[in-house]
């Protein structure tokens, strides 16, 4: 029960999030009707119609194909998968944020999950570290299933990754020094000598040392996500995840963090998991990049070959061109 | 007549909502399962009784000089003025006390509550906690509960303490009827340790709920900070209301049947 609870209470959150950025519902036009069946893009697998039981934000439910451009082919990217995504639906109100993703991310690689705003990236992520539950679909990490876990074993689970938020999502009572003990002291046996030596090392790591007590109000937005980051890092998770690391930032900072973040993964490995619709970024610190699109992932690959890619909406969104397939509407 | 219905409808709501999530924190802090975080819970002791001990107190000590001036003038016109004390047991102990009590914690400890937990949602704090592996519920909730219950007892019988003391000062030195002794004569035979007991549980469970309602609005607060804000004020209203609805069943379950008044022999 607790579990839905808080599953409610974000979707709520989410739904006034998307009401506050303007991201309402598109108008609802009633698709013709068709016949249901195995791979018709109006009928999705629990046989909701699109149009007259959901909406997916961006898609004009009278158009005639709107998963053309969706492939779903994934590359081989040469290793196994940390994380798997299996047929992952999610839908708020009448609102279908995720329609069936699939997608696997690999171990030991620096993967990014690419789209247009709005597209359900930070849904993702909160799927994977299961503050969503999914509506039908599975969350696989390390092949076991998150939406099937326990509270405690979800909580067990948690300890394997290290998220940084948006905005660091720092600890406002808290020092900096502070935030970035808080897993070590919760979650470990170490005493204060050895914690702050591990924190020392970290905060000097992202380049902060010389702000180590200083309170979250007081660093820049940048400084705040560096110390996300730090705190992030700090129990050495095998899988670490960034919704929009460069959000907010300068170019020269975002390519200072995004370097960071390169070194880091150089130095721990792991599974990293980056959001963003960067494309800057995403050739600086990819290695394997999935372009998300209308609730499904449209391609996914190593970075060359996505890039490369002949496919008219991965083409037009990684080389930002002006025509093609998406458009402001 | 459907809408009119929806108001009171979502009050029964609201009020579900709140007693399940109550229940929840209630039974992490009666598990142990609190205790992972009891320096936690003590941290949040020491900021009740740091910020909120002083200014209860100081309202206290003003209602008592109020009771005992109010007392002393009333009986003194009903040409029993010896028998001020009276009024001024039961007005501190039985009443005004948990009354101030109450609407102190509502005004400064639950919107307190609110803003904090729900500046930390919004701010993605709480789901900071949760991905990092700590129950939220737990450590920001269940430990304040703990706390509260750590830390009223102690501030609410000091209060009564400072209260008494405010009414002595009206009624013997201020307006001076009556003599010290008759004051005090009268006074403790109008209140007896079990009624104590009951002022302490009336005042407590005040304290209960009003944690509890702060922890929840703060806890699913959303909208942003307008939503903080909205939140806020819907607690501050939520507690007034159960603040009063605790002070009449408190009222009627303790001293109803029986006012143990030891008047007419």
């Amino acid at each position: 029960m607790p579990i839905e609870d808080d599953q409610r209470r974000e979707e709520e959150e989410l739904q006034d999030e998307a009401a506050v950025s303007g991201e309402e519902t598109p108008e609802i036009a009633v698709a013709p009707a068709r016949a249901s069946g195995n791979g018709d893009p109006y009928v999705a697998e629990d046989g909701a119609v699109m149009g007259r039981d959901f909406v997916i934000p961006g898609v004009d439910p009278a158009e005639h194909d709107p998963y053309k451009f969706h492939t779903g082919r994934k590359r081989d990217h040469g290793g196994t998968d940390a994380i798997e995504i299996v047929d992952l639906v999610k839908q708020f109100g009448r609102a279908r944020i995720l329609n069936g993703l699939n997608l696997g991310l690999p171990e030991d690689q620096v993967s990014m999950v690419l789209g247009p705003s709005g597209t359900g990236k930070s849904v993702l992520i909160k799927h994977i570290v299961g503050l969503l539950y999914p509506d039908s679909g599975d969350v696989l990490v390390h092949g076991e299933s998150i939406p099937n876990m326990t509270d405690d074993e979800l909580f067990e689970v948690r300890k394997k990754f290290g998220l940084l938020f948006q905005d660091g999502a720092l600890f406002g009572s808290m020092n900096i020094y502070d935030n970035v003990a808080f897993p070590l002291r919760q979650h470990t046996d170490k005493g204060e000598e050895e914690i702050g030596e591990i924190v020392n090392r970290r905060l000097k790591e992202v380049g902060l040392s010389e702000a180590t007590y200083k309170m979250p109000n007081e660093l820049s937005g940048g400084m705040r996500k560096r110390a996300g980051f730090a705190r992030a890092l700090v129990l050495e998770p095998a899988i670490v995840m960034f919704d929009e690391p460069d959000s907010g930032l300068d170019p020269v900072r975002t390519a200072l963090l995004c370097e960071l973040i390169r070194e880091v993964h150089a130095e721990n490995g792991g599974c990293y998991l980056v959001i963003s619709h960067d494309l800057g970024t995403a050739r600086r610190i990819a290695d394997f990049i999935a372009v998300l699109w209308s609730g499904k992932i449209v391609e996914s690959g190593p970075k060359e070959e996505v890039f490369d890619s002949s496919n008219p909406f991965v083409s037009q969104f990684l080389h930002a061109d002006v025509s093609g397939p998406l458009s402001m509407d | 007549m459907n809408a009119w219905l929806e108001v009171p409808r979502g009050w029964l709501d609201s009020l579900g909502e709140i007693a399940r999530f109550g229940g929840r924190v209630m039974g992490i802090v009666y598990s142990g399962r609190v205790l992972r975080f009891f320096g936690e819970s003590l941290r949040q002791a020491g900021i009740l009784i740091l910020g909120s001990a002083l200014i209860i107190w100081g309202l206290v000590f003003v209602l008592g000089l109020q009771c005992g001036i109010e007392g002393a003038y009333l009986l003194r016109a009903q040409g029993a003025p010896a028998y001020a004390g009276l009024f001024s047991a039961w007005c501190d102990l039985r009443e005004i006390l948990p009354y101030a009590f109450g609407y102190m914690l509502a005004a400064k400890v639950g919107t307190g509550i609110v803003a904090e937990l729900g500046a930390m949602r919004i701010s993605d704090e709480i789901d900071a906690l949760e991905v990092m592996g700590v129950p939220p519920v737990t450590f920001l909730c269940a430990t304040r509960l703990l706390a509260a219950w750590i830390a009223f007892p102690f501030m609410y019988l000091v209060g009564i303490g400072v209260m008494y003391l405010a009414s002595y000062i009206a009624v013997v030195e201020q307006i001076g009827d009556v003599s010290s002794g008759g004051y005090l004569l009268i006074f403790w035979q109008f209140q007896n340790p079990p009624d104590l007991i009951f002022s302490l549980i009336k005042g407590m469970v005040m304290a209960t709920v009003i944690v509890m309602v702060g922890c929840y609005y703060g806890y699913t607060a959303s909208g942003g900070p307008v939503g903080v804000g909205t939140a806020t004020a819907k607690s501050m209203v939520f507690n007034i209301v159960m603040v009063h609805i605790v002070g009449m069943l408190g009222t009627l379950i303790f001293w109803g049947a029986n006012p143990r008044a030891p008047i007419g022999g």
